[in-house]
């Protein structure tokens, strides 16, 4: 599936979030995601159906002041 | 000396810190560590996809850290309520330290977006810890819309100028109903032990602990200043004044020589 990921062309295998963190292989501590500028909760992460084209979003924690 | 309470949450340690700037992961668990501080800030940005980056969430959790996400990056009360939505999911938090500031040079926080965030934050049931300048108006504003405390400037972040707006916090601190917190541009221990003597609740230091030569040490040095001034201030200063005051007894027995 091909969806765009923060800001940057991306294709990988599956259609859910969960497929998609699988492929990246990032932790999933600490790491929030927004599809079309909608915050998705973590407890939907495993059912989320992303569509082609879908504005996807990670962001992670990071050290800050 | 007496604990503090912010949204119920009971704190030993009055010395708050940010985990910005340090050379290593190890370095800032040292600092912290020596700090004894209960509350770290950290920051969201869009993933890197192609590096692995340092992973500090898991020693700050295992060493029972409270996590405080910043909402730093938010130019404008829309951008900052997108991140403290985020920031609750990514450390399954609801509090939040709420930090707009469209200008990159000065870095000064947007009073009137701070303020339209924070009451939309407060509706959606987070704890809100809004950065401002110290601006007393703002922060009774801020007081009541429902934020849990203030988080008031001491000079522009990072400075190191110490409290450049001491008048002000004085006069933020003797309205507030809510803890003050002073925050940015604490840059030595002596500027924390002010703060604290001149009755902050709390301070958040970052940079001056980052980028010391022997950060655990600072770390330490920050704990001692911040409880000697907060005892100090529980203790009760003395007034200052003009004329001297003797502390031994006046007594004429040097006179009976002549």
């Amino acid at each position: 599936m091909k969806i765009v990921l923060n800001e940057e062309p991306y294709e990988f295998v599956g259609n859910t979030l969960e497929d998609l963190l699988l492929e990246l292989e990032k932790s999933q501590q600490g790491i929030a995601i927004a599809i079309n500028q909608q915050v998705v909760p973590k407890s939907l992460w495993r059912t989320t159906k992303l569509n082609e084209q879908s504005q996807v979003f990670i962001f992670e924690s990071i050290a800050g002041g | 000396m007496s604990s503090l309470l912010i949204a119920g949450h009971e704190f030993h340690s009055r010395l708050f810190t940010g985990t910005g700037k340090y050379a290593s992961a190890q370095a800032m668990m040292d600092s912290l560590a020596a700090s004894e501080s209960e509350l770290v800030t950290l920051s969201l940005r869009r993933m890197d996809l192609k590096n692995q980056t340092d992973n500090i969430l898991l020693p700050l959790q295992r060493q029972g850290m409270k996590l405080l996400p910043n909402t730093s990056g938010a130019r404008t009360a829309k951008e900052a309520v997108f991140a403290a939505e985020l920031a609750r999911e990514a450390l399954e938090t609801h509090w939040v330290k709420l930090e707009i500031h469209p200008d990159p040079r000065y870095l000064m926080p947007d009073g009137m977006e701070t303020l339209l965030a924070a009451e939309e934050l407060i509706k959606k049931g987070f704890v809100v810890m809004p950065y401002v300048h110290a601006d007393p108006v703002l922060c009774k504003r801020l007081e009541e819309v429902g934020c849990q405390c203030v988080m008031p400037l001491g000079s522009p972040i990072g400075s190191n100028m110490g409290l450049a707006s001491r008048p002000f916090l004085e006069i933020i601190i003797e309205q507030s109903r809510v803890p003050v917190i002073v925050d940015a541009g604490i840059g030595a221990p002596s500027d924390a032990a002010l703060a604290m003597e001149i009755g902050a609740d709390a301070v958040l230091v970052n940079t001056a602990m980052a980028v010391a030569k022997q950060p655990a040490q600072m770390g330490k040095a920050f704990k001692l200043a911040v409880e000697a001034g907060r005892m100090a201030y529980e203790s009760g200063l003395g007034e200052k004044r003009l004329q001297a005051n003797a502390t031994s007894p006046l007594t004429d027995f040097i006179g009976a020589l002549s």
